[in-house]
């Protein structure tokens, strides 16, 4: 067991670092259940904010809606953001949308599977939004560069011991939420009337 | 019963679809059922790593293509476990566990029911009926009396009983002591093992079984069109689907029985008695049937937990804010789609987004290991000869040397003082200093000598530590040391 007065510190850090899950480290998992309240106050300070879900077994860090965002109106003090918004192009935002659904759809089936996929079958969701063209070649270095994103932002991670196998993480649900969902549904409308107009 | 019918359709179909079958007709079934049934069924193991049954079945396809020459199955092991973990297979269960990567496999239900079947083609007894037809009177009896409603029947049956127990028991008292002949006995024990071996391979069915509920439950949910308040009534009337479902019930029933305190023991003692009868033993039974409830336990405690962890997700899956969620968030990927798929020019172009990075940024430039390089093992291509010196091996067995003359001066002057010395006595004035090859050497010395004796009748032990502090000893004849006389 890590020693008491190590754990919070440990817990931090290890947030301030990354996504925490059960499955990696148990024992961690469990002394960060029991610290909750204090990580919770201690990022409080930095503007931070945990979130714990139990039922899906991750923890992570993120930016704490400040009252200036949360209520329309009074400007209160804000604080600078310390959790980067990363812009994502559309072939990769429209791929983390097909692997939640891909989720979703594993989680119909069984609630213990983790849901490996394989390069083909991602390059298969995305074959349906590719026009075919005559470029197959530079097609294929997009995707590659989409799943490399993906796995740069934790969604996606590569199994040992094989080349073209992946794990779709399920922090991906707390990231592609309905909100996200909604925003990325909105543009789209948008981007269609703007693109109709012009014609 | 109903649904099992055997026209020519169902059955044409069957043969396609049901991976049972498409087992016995595989050509490569003999290797199939052999392999598997090696690895799986006789040792009773539930799961193997990938990369551990990859090695297994590489050893077994070496050793078939010993005897049946080099072009006998062609493929590599990790190409037909691919092939028979395939759907369009159905013979080996491929899933991922917590904590690693590396896949694991288990066998189908289907593979288990076809190794029993083929196990039992094999079996050459007599077909016993009257513990049969004993068993089918008694599983009736059991029925008809739990579901008596009346009172009185129920007294009236026992008291039935009574009476039979009773004059039993006069009769023991008079001395008439009924014991089963022989073949009642062989005929018992046939069932008891084919119905123990069966309960055995039915586990992973009875897991199989709990899977599909799982997926039952939770395709309904996903598919459903009824109004909300109907749906999650259906549902939530009963929360714990799996575990009191028909499969759950029974289950949960056989796993208390083996559970409850003093049973292992009870089935324990119950079949070494059974094993050890003349009787049984004429059939040559097989020995692991002595362990059958053990075997139990470990194939029960998977299902147990198979069923409890199915079970737990389950109730988070069918979770309100979980139901609607999904719901939601489907519907919203629906609209994505049809967005992407109507924008005119098409990927790549489309909208961007922003997402959050899952921690603050942290840069630790000097957290990334300065480069090293890569250590290349070189490789030399000189071909290897074999030697042909005529080297002495001598100095093989010189490793230790002890000194034949230093012993013999041992003996010398123990025999100083006295006409005769046992070989302890002289070890008691010059300890081995070289453990067991002196004691070796000191017998050696004895063997040669004339004035020497050693006499097999006695034994002498010695006692000594080696070099490392552990401490040894050796029984010996006795070994007697004589001072050589004039005349002799």
């Amino acid at each position: 067991m890590i020693p008491v007065e190590n754990q919070l510190s440990l817990m931090l850090i290890t947030l301030m670092k990354g996504v925490t899950y059960r499955d990696d480290d148990p024992a961690l998992w469990q002394s960060l259940l029991g610290l909750q309240a204090r990580v919770y106050d201690h990022v409080a300070v930095l503007g931070l904010e945990l979130v714990l879900d139990e039922a899906e077994g991750y923890a992570y860090l993120r930016q704490r809606l400040t009252n200036a965002e949360t209520t329309n109106g009074v400007a209160d003090h804000e604080l600078p953001r310390l959790v980067p918004r990363r812009q994502l192009g559309f072939g990769v935002s429209l791929l983390l949308a097909l692997l939640r659904k891909k989720l979703t759809e594993s989680d119909v089936k069984s609630g213990e599977s983790r849901l490996i996929i394989s390069r083909e079958e991602i390059v298969e969701l995305l074959r349906l939004f590719v026009p075919d063209s005559t470029n197959e070649a530079r097609t294929i270095d997009r995707l590659d560069s989409h799943i490399a994103q993906a796995a740069e932002l934790g969604f996606l991670r590569a199994l040992h011991g094989s080349s073209d196998q992946y794990e779709v993480r399920r922090i991906l649900k707390a990231f592609v939420d309905a909100q996200w969902l909604h925003s990325f549904d909105e543009r789209l409308a948008e981007y269609r009337t703007r693109a109709d107009a012009r014609d | 019963m109903a649904d099992q019918t055997l026209d020519y359709h169902t059955l044409a179909t069957l043969r396609r679809e049901h991976p049972a079958w498409r087992l016995l007709a595989a050509d490569h079934a003999p290797l199939i059922v052999s392999v598997l049934n090696r690895h799986f069924v006789q040792p009773n193991v539930r799961t193997f790593a990938r990369e551990d049954l990859i090695g297994r079945v590489d050893d077994d396809l070496f050793h078939l293509r010993d005897q049946l020459g080099a072009d006998a199955f062609p493929r590599s092991a990790a190409q037909y476990l691919d092939e028979w973990a395939a759907d369009d297979k159905g013979w080996l269960r491929k899933y991922y566990v917590p904590g690693t990567d590396d896949p694991h496999y288990d066998i189908t239900p289907a593979t288990e029911k076809v190794i029993d079947w083929l196990t039992q083609l094999q079996i050459r007894h007599f077909v016993g009926t009257e513990s049969r037809v004993l068993t089918v009177f008694e599983l009736l009896r059991q029925m008809t009396q739990g579901t008596e409603h009346n009172p009185d029947a129920r007294v009236a049956d026992l008291e039935r009983r009574k009476v039979e127990i009773e004059s039993q028991i006069t009769r023991i008292r008079d001395g008439q002591l009924l014991l089963m002949e022989p073949t009642q006995v062989k005929e018992r024990f046939l069932q008891m093992a084919a119905t123990a071996r069966s309960i055995l391979s039915d586990f992973r069915d009875v897991e199989q079984n709990f899977r599909d509920l799982d997926r039952t439950v939770r395709e309904r949910i996903a598919t459903s069109d009824e109004a909300r308040g109907v749906l999650l009534d259906a549902i939530f009337n009963d929360r714990d689907q799996i575990e009191n479902s028909d499969q759950g019930r029974s289950f949960r029933a056989f796993w208390d029985f083996l559970m409850s305190a003093g049973r292992q023991e009870e089935l324990s003692s119950l079949l070494r008695a059974v094993m050890a009868l003349e009787a049984v033993q004429s059939l040559s039974p097989d020995p692991r049937l002595m362990r059958i409830h053990f075997d139990w336990l470990e194939a029960g405690e998977v299902a147990q937990r198979t069923v409890a962890r199915l079970s737990q997700q389950l109730r988070r899956y069918l979770d309100d804010q979980t139901i609607l969620e999904n719901r939601r968030i489907l519907q919203l990927i629906r609209q994505v789609e049809q967005g992407a798929l109507a924008i005119r020019e098409g990927f790549p172009n489309g909208p961007p987004m922003e997402i959050d990075e899952p921690a603050p940024a942290v840069n630790l430039p000097f957290e990334r290991p300065l480069f090293a390089r890569a250590f290349k093992i070189g490789l030399s291509d000189a071909p290897v000869l074999l030697g042909s010196e005529d080297i002495s091996a001598q100095a093989l067995f010189e490793q230790i040397y002890v000194d034949k003359n230093r012993l013999a001066g041992n003996v010398r002057r123990g025999l100083q003082t006295r006409d005769q010395v046992s070989l302890v006595e002289i070890l008691h004035e010059y300890p081995l200093e070289q453990g067991l090859a002196e004691l070796v050497a000191y017998l050696s010395l004895a063997a040669e000598d004339r004035n020497a004796v050693i006499d097999d009748e006695h034994a002498q032990t010695i006692a000594w530590s080696d070099e490392v502090g552990t401490s040894r000893r050796a029984t010996l004849p006795l070994v007697i040391f004589l001072r050589a006389t004039i005349s002799s």
